[in-house]
């Protein structure tokens, strides 16, 4: 049975629907991230499985108990903020401490812990500091180290990388695996940051609008996405319209050529009209071989970013598509050439044009 | 110096000075007046003398009697204003909203109604409740002004504090008393004791309210004062206003080195 069930929950504000219908069960040790642009809903979840926040309607329990009404005091999760939220008046060590003498431990026990949370953040030489004294890196190992003392069975982060610079957000996030691995903690973690969502989750709740969207592994939502939501909020993504063939059902027209459906339940879809994705990484250039899908569009623009080449195509429907290749593919292909590109059939997304509201 | 420098520099900063002599200077003349060999408001004439710096600390004139009863009322004010402000000022901030904010007007209305207005009220209301002359009628009238001044001190200290070190705290385990207790007050300390000491000096010369509220019984320091100025100009005023004066350059020498020594141990 699942460690944590979010059954049909629900919170709604003077009128303002923040979360509807929500439900998630987190398995003992999962490492879950609630991703969404902000709005979504992802931080009204977290404070509710926090306490923090009452929720209008639903349940959550934790061990098949019903704790939706608890205390927060009382829940014994962990949580890390946004910000850090870290008591100013107390030195690193009587931060991590606070947990324990809450909890009325011994002396000695208490001293061993703190010992023991500081080095596994790799803080040991700076207990006795003050947190304005540290830097932004410093004070999130504090603040998680804090948040693990007292041994939760759930830890919550909100947005906790979100103040910290692009390398430390990196440096941070193999921390909070490695932590993650070593503490065998649940952890329930909000992001609107799709790629630390994807390099650090077991699975990825996407929200918009107060709902769950998709629920799955990263490379299930990014591979086969199953809204046009999902398909755009995790990495980049070309959308092209297609539309079924007339004189064959089975197969989709779009940018000026034509392939098989990648999806075999996507024949049950209504209508003629469909939304067709494909990443940039999946393009290629030359001639298709085999299976491969060929296409012909010309060169727009062509920038160099780094170990990759944007290109810029314009297809032969008039839509702008864009491709990443490796430099040396990318020579040939100038700013008004007409070139031969190829995609693998597989890496073809359709969707229905009805989910394209979602 | 250059001319512009002069200017610049020399001209503005004579100007402070001379703000500063006009503020100081006139509080200053107290000095020799305390010192005088005669017994009506005078300098010294023929030679100084402590008469009335002795006459402070005989019991029966009646100074120090009123600087006690002075003392004991600001003590008391001071300790009932701070802790009143403490829950109205972290209630308010805990809760949010709106109504914390309609509280705040009301609260600090004492200091917008003219004090004289008020005395009138409360001399009707205290009669009624027969605490009219009473320690407890001053008292609590010396609360009500000094209210506002704690809880505007408290409110300034906590609007600087995270709100989420309430969250933080909770979910590590604390009940809302250890909350208070071990994340909120150690975070207000400043804010709590100028508060304490705002009351404090607020009752201490507190005299339109007092004047009106009290009679034989509670002689307050401002009181005596007040009586004295009008039956005779007794030298002693000048020599109380000395010892106060003195009192007043000893705590703010005081808070001085202790603010440096706090700075010193940071670094």
């Amino acid at each position: 049975m699942a460690l944590l069930v979010i059954d049909d929950l629900a919170k709604t504000y003077d009128k303002v629907t923040a979360l509807t219908g929500i439900n998630l069960s987190v398995e003992a040790g999962e490492f879950v991230t609630l991703l969404g642009p902000s709005g979504s809903g992802k931080t009204t979840l977290l404070m509710s499985l926090a306490g923090f926040t009452t929720p209008s309607k639903g349940m959550i329990s934790l061990d098949g108990k019903d704790i939706t009404h608890v205390d927060p005091e009382d829940r014994n999760f962990g949580f890390v903020f946004q910000g850090y939220a870290l008591f100013p008046h107390l030195t690193v060590a009587n931060n991590i401490a606070f947990s324990l003498r809450v909890r009325k431990w011994e002396k000695a026990k208490i001293a061993a812990r703190v010992t023991e949370m500081l080095s596994l953040v790799g803080l040991d030489n700076l207990a006795e500091r003050k947190p304005r004294e540290l830097s932004g890196g410093q004070q999130q190992r504090v603040a998680i180290a804090r948040a693990l003392a007292f041994g939760p069975r759930i830890l919550l982060l909100d947005e906790p990388l979100s103040a910290l610079d692009r390398m430390l957000r990196e440096t941070m996030q193999k921390e909070l695996k490695r932590l993650h691995r070593e503490t065998g903690v649940t952890f329930v973690y909000v992001t609107h940051d799709q790629e630390e969502a994807i390099a650090m989750s077991d699975r990825i709740a996407v929200f918009n609008h107060g709902r769950i969207i998709e629920i799955g592994p990263p490379r299930d939502l990014y591979k086969k996405p199953s809204t046009r939501f999902v398909a755009g909020f995790l990495g980049e993504n070309n959308f092209l319209s297609g539309h079924r063939a007339d004189d064959d059902e089975t197969m989709v027209e779009a940018f000026g050529t034509r392939f098989g459906f990648p999806l075999a339940k996507s024949r049950e879809w209504p209508g003629d009209s469909l939304t067709v994705w494909v990443r940039p990484e999946d393009i290629r250039i030359g001639q298709a071989i085999g299976e491969e899908v060929g296409f012909r569009a010309t060169v727009v623009e062509n920038s160099f970013v780094g170990a990759l080449e944007r290109i810029l195509l314009r297809t032969a429907t008039g839509e702008q598509m864009v491709a990443t290749l490796r430099s040396e593919a990318a020579v040939a292909a100038l700013p008004g050439q007409i070139i031969d590109c190829r995609i693998d059939p597989s890496a073809i997304g359709v969707l229905p044009n009805e989910t394209s509201g979602l | 110096m250059k001319p512009r420098r002069i200017i610049e520099v020399g001209l503005p900063r004579l100007l402070a000075w001379c703000l500063l002599g006009f503020l100081f200077v006139p509080i200053l003349v107290v000095i020799p007046v305390a010192l005088t060999d005669r017994d009506y408001l005078s300098l010294p004439q023929d030679g100084m003398s402590m008469q009335h710096f002795a006459a402070l600390a005989d019991w029966s004139k009646g100074w120090l009697p009123s600087m006690l009863t002075s003392a004991g009322i600001a003590l008391a004010c001071a300790a009932i204003a701070t802790v009143l402000g403490v829950a109205f000022a972290v209630g308010a901030w805990a809760a949010g909203g709106w109504w914390p904010s309609l509280m705040r007007i009301l609260l600090l209305s004492p200091m917008i109604v003219p004090p004289i207005i008020y005395a009138v009220g409360m001399v009707k209301l205290w009669a009624r409740l027969s605490l009219l002359d009473s320690y407890t009628g001053v008292i609590l009238v010396h609360v009500v002004l000094a209210l506002p001044l704690t809880v505007l001190a408290i409110g300034a200290s906590l609007s600087n504090l995270d709100q989420r070190l309430v969250q933080a705290a909770r979910s590590l385990g604390a009940r809302p008393m250890t909350v208070f207790g071990k994340v909120i007050l150690p975070n207000i300390v400043p804010g709590v004791a100028a508060g304490a000491l705002l009351a404090f000096v607020s009752s201490w010369d507190e005299i339109t309210v007092t004047l009106f509220i009290t009679g034989r019984a509670v002689v307050t320091l401002p009181r005596r004062i007040w009586t004295s100025i009008q039956d005779a100009v007794d030298p002693a005023l000048a020599a109380i206003a000395t010892v106060l004066l003195v009192i007043t350059v000893l705590a703010l020498v005081a808070r001085a080195l202790v603010e440096q020594r706090q700075r010193q141990r940071k670094f």
